[in-house]
C-alpha cells in the first residue's frame, strides 16, 4: 500500500512510565486502533502484546540457517573424508561421524546466529535513513533516554486530528504533538 | 509516578505451602509402597536380588542429585543472586534438608558394597584372578587402585562427604529463616554472608561429589577411568535440580502464594536456565566420548563397548535423544517456555531422561550386562526401585515444603517481582 508522503505522519503522546504507555497503548488498541506503535528506550513486551503485535519470522529464519549450516558442514566433511581425500586415520573408517560433529555444529551456531541477524535486519526495515518521527524534537531528545511514547498514525481509518488529540489528551500525557512526513 | 506503585501486587498474608502438597505426599508415600511391593515380586520372580542392588545405585544417584544437587543449585543462586532466588530458593531449601534419607540409602549401598563392586568383593585379587573370577586387567586395577578403591576408605570418604554436605545445609537453611526475622536493613549484611559462604562452598561441592561419584558408580567397572566424570554428575544434578525445582515451583503456582509471584519473565528465564543446563550436559557428555573415540585406548574405549554392542546402542541412542533432542528441540519455543503446563511436561521429561541416562550408565558396568542387553525379570528392578525410591524421597521434600513459607520476604527483589512486568528492563 502506498503511503501519503506529506501531510502529518500521526500524533505523538509521551509518557513518563513504562505503565501509562502500556494502559493508553491497550486502551488505543480496545477502541479500535490498529495502525499505531509504542517506542520505549528499552524492550517493552507488554506494550507489543496489547497493541496485537504479531509474530514475525526471524525465529524461523534462524531454525532454516541453522539447519542449512549443520547439513552444509556436515556434506562437506563427508564429502572431503570419503570423496575428495580419503584418508586412513588411525585405522578408523573414512565416514567416521563422530569426528564431524565439532565443525557441524560450529556452523550451525554460525548459520544461524547471521540468519538472525541478517534476517531481523531484512524484516524490521533497518537501516532506514529517515523516519517521521524524528521530526518531533521531544521524540528525538528522549525516546532513548528516559521517555514512553505512543503514536497514532494517520493511515488509520479512525484518525482525526481534533478527536485524536483529545482521545491522547484523556491519558494525562506529558504532551500530544503532531508529526509532519 | 505512582502508577507502577499502584498497580504492584500485594504480598498474600499466608505465605504458607497451599493444602495440595500434602496430597503430593500422600501420592508419593502410595506410589513408594506400590513399587516396593513390585520390586519384591520381580526379585521373586528372578530367584535373585542381584538388579535391586544396581537398581539400588540408580535411585540413591537420583536422590542424591536432588539433595546435594540442591544444596549446588541454592549455593549458585546465592552467588548469582537474581529474582530466580526468590521462587526456586525455598524449594531448593527443601530438597536439600532431605540429606538424612539420602544417607540411609548410602548405608544401605554401602552394606551390599561386595555385591556392586569388585574391588570390594575381591581382597585378594591375586587369588581371584587365579581362581578365574576376574581378568588380568581387572586384578591389576584392583591392586593398583587399593589405596583408594577399598571398603574403610569408602566409609571414611563417604562419612565425610556428608558430614560437609550437612554442615553446608544446615548453614544455608538456618540463615535462610533467621534471615526473614529481621528487616530490610539487613539485607546486604545477609546477602554478603551467603555469598561467602555459597562461593567456596561450590568449590567444595565439586571437590566432594566427584568422589562420591568416583566411588559409587565410576568404581563398579574398576579398570576404568574418566577424568571429567564428576563434572559430567555435576552438570547431571543441575539438569535435574532444575527440572524438579521448575517443576515444583509452576506447580505450586495453581495457588497463593506463588502465583502471586509467578511472573512469565521469570517463568521464561527460568525455562532458559533449563535450556543451558540441557545444551551444557550434553556438550560434557559428547565431549567425553570424543576425546576417548579419538584415543582408541583398550583400557578407556571399552566402556563405550560396553555402552554400544550388543544392542546397548539403541538404548545409547534413545538416551541421546531423550536426554537431549527432546528437551533441546522443545526449549527452542519461546512460547513453550512460556506456557506453564507445557513446560510442566518438560521438567517431568527431564527428569524420566536423567533416570534412563542412569540406566545406561550402571546396568553395562555387570559382567552379565555389559555388550548383552537382554530382557530378565531383574531388568525391571530398574523401574520398580528408583521410583519407590524416589517416590519416598518426594514424600519427604513434600512435608520439608511444608514447614517453613515459601517466599523469602527479606530478600531485594520483593517489591520488584510483585510489580507487572513492564516496569522494569
Amino acid at each position: 500500500m502506498a503511503l501519503p508522503r506529506e501531510g502529518t505522519y500521526g500524533l505523538l503522546a509521551e509518557f513518563d512510565t513504562p505503565t501509562a504507555l502500556v494502559e493508553a497503548a491497550k486502551a488505543a488498541h480496545d477502541a479500535g486502533w490498529r495502525r499505531l506503535d509504542c517506542y520505549a528506550p528499552y524492550p517493552l513486551e507488554e506494550a507489543a502484546e496489547v497493541i496485537g503485535f504479531h509474530k514475525n519470522r526471524v525465529p524461523l529464519l534462524t531454525l532454516v540457517g541453522g539447519l542449512m549450516g549443520l547439513c552444509a558442514m556436515f556434506s562437506l566433511e563427508t564429502w572431503i573424508s570419503t570423496l575428495a581425500y580419503p584418508l586412513n586415520i588411525a585405522g578408523r573408517p573414512t565416514y567416521s561421524w563422530p569426528a564431524f560433529v565439532v565443525p557441524a555444529y560450529e556452523w550451525t551456531i554460525l548459520f544461524a546466529g547471521l540468519s538472525a541477524a541478517f534476517g531481523m535486519l531484512a524484516l524490521n526495515g533497518l537501516p532506514s535513513l529517515y523516519h517521521p518521527l524524528f521530526n518531533a524534537p521531544n521524540f528525538r531528545s528522549s525516546a532513548t533516554v528516559d521517555k514512553f511514547f505512543l503514536c497514532l498514525e494517520a493511515t488509520d481509518p479512525k484518525f482525526d486530528r481534533v478527536e485524536t488529540k483529545n482521545f491522547l489528551e484523556g491519558f494525562h500525557p506529558n504532551s500530544v504533538v503532531e508529526v509532519e512526513y | 509516578m505512582g502508577h507502577a506503585a499502584t498497580h504492584a501486587k500485594s504480598l498474600p498474608a499466608n505465605l504458607d505451602a497451599p493444602g495440595f502438597v500434602r496430597g503430593w505426599q500422600a501420592r508419593a508415600l502410595m506410589v513408594a509402597v506400590l513399587f516396593t511391593v513390585t520390586a519384591v515380586v520381580l526379585a521373586t520372580l528372578d530367584h535373585s536380588a542381584e538388579h535391586v542392588y544396581r537398581a539400588w545405585v540408580v535411585g540413591l544417584m537420583l536422590c542424591f542429585g536432588f539433595c546435594v544437587g540442591g544444596l549446588a543449585m541454592l549455593m549458585l543462586q546465592y552467588v548469582s543472586g537474581g529474582k530466580w532466588g526468590l521462587l526456586l530458593r525455598r524449594p531448593l531449601e527443601a530438597m536439600t534438608r532431605t540429606l538424612p534419607l539420602v544417607f540411609v540409602y548410602w548405608v544401605v549401598t554401602g552394606l551390599w558394597m561386595k555385591k556392586l563392586y569388585l574391588w570390594a568383593r575381591f581382597s585378594d585379587a591375586a587369588a581371584a584372578l587365579k581362581a578365574g573370577l576376574i581378568t588380568e586387567g581387572e586384578a591389576h586395577a584392583i591392586e593398583w587402585k587399593r589405596p583408594m578403591l577399598n571398603p574403610e576408605m569408602f566409609w571414611v570418604v563417604g562419612l565425610i562427604c556428608f558430614g560437609i554436605w550437612a554442615f553446608y545445609a544446615w548453614r544455608l537453611n538456618s540463615w535462610g529463616l533467621k534471615r526473614d526475622t529481621q528487616d530490610a536493613s539487613t539485607t546486604p549484611y545477609w546477602i554478603r554472608k551467603t555469598e561467602n559462604l555459597s562461593g567456596f562452598g561450590l568449590v567444595v561441592y565439586a571437590l566432594t561429589m566427584t568422589a562420591a561419584v568416583i566411588y559409587w558408580v565410576m568404581s563398579m567397572d574398576v579398570t576404568w577411568y574418566s577424568s571429567v566424570y564428576g563434572l559430567l554428575f555435576l552438570v547431571g544434578e543441575g539438569y535435574q535440580v532444575l527440572a524438579l525445582a521448575v517443576l515444583t515451583t509452576l506447580a505450586l503456582s495453581k495457588e497463593d502464594p506463588i502465583q502471586t509471584m509467578l511472573r512469565k519473565t521469570e517463568q521464561y528465564d527460568l525455562g532458559k536456565f533449563m535450556m543451558a543446563f540441557v545444551m551444557l550436559n550434553i556438550y560434557l557428555a559428547f565431549a567425553q566420548f570424543l576425546i576417548i573415540w579419538s584415543g582408541n585406548l583398550p583400557e578407556e574405549i571399552v566402556w563405550y563397548m560396553h555402552r554400544i554392542n550388543g544392542h546397548w546402542g539403541v538404548i545409547a541412542t534413545l538416551d541421546f535423544i531423550f536426554h537431549w533432542l527432546i528437551p533441546f528441540a522443545l526449549l527452542l519455543s519461546r512460547d513453550l517456555k512460556t506456557n506453564k503446563k507445557r513446560l510442566m511436561r518438560v521438567a517431568q521429561w527431564m527428569i524420566f531422561a536423567k533416570f534412563f541416562d542412569l540406566f545406561w550408565l550402571v546396568e553395562p558396568n555387570f559382567k552379565d550386562a555389559g555388550s548383552n542387553l537382554h530382557f530378565s525379570w531383574g531388568i525391571l528392578e530398574y523401574i520398580a526401585v528408583p521410583v519407590a525410591m524416589v517416590s519416598l524421597w518426594v514424600a519427604y521434600y513434600s512435608w520439608e515444603l511444608t514447614r517453613r513459607p515459601l517466599v523469602q520476604t527479606n530478600d531485594p527483589h520483593l517489591a520488584e517481582i510483585l510489580e507487572p512486568e513492564h516496569a522494569h528492563a
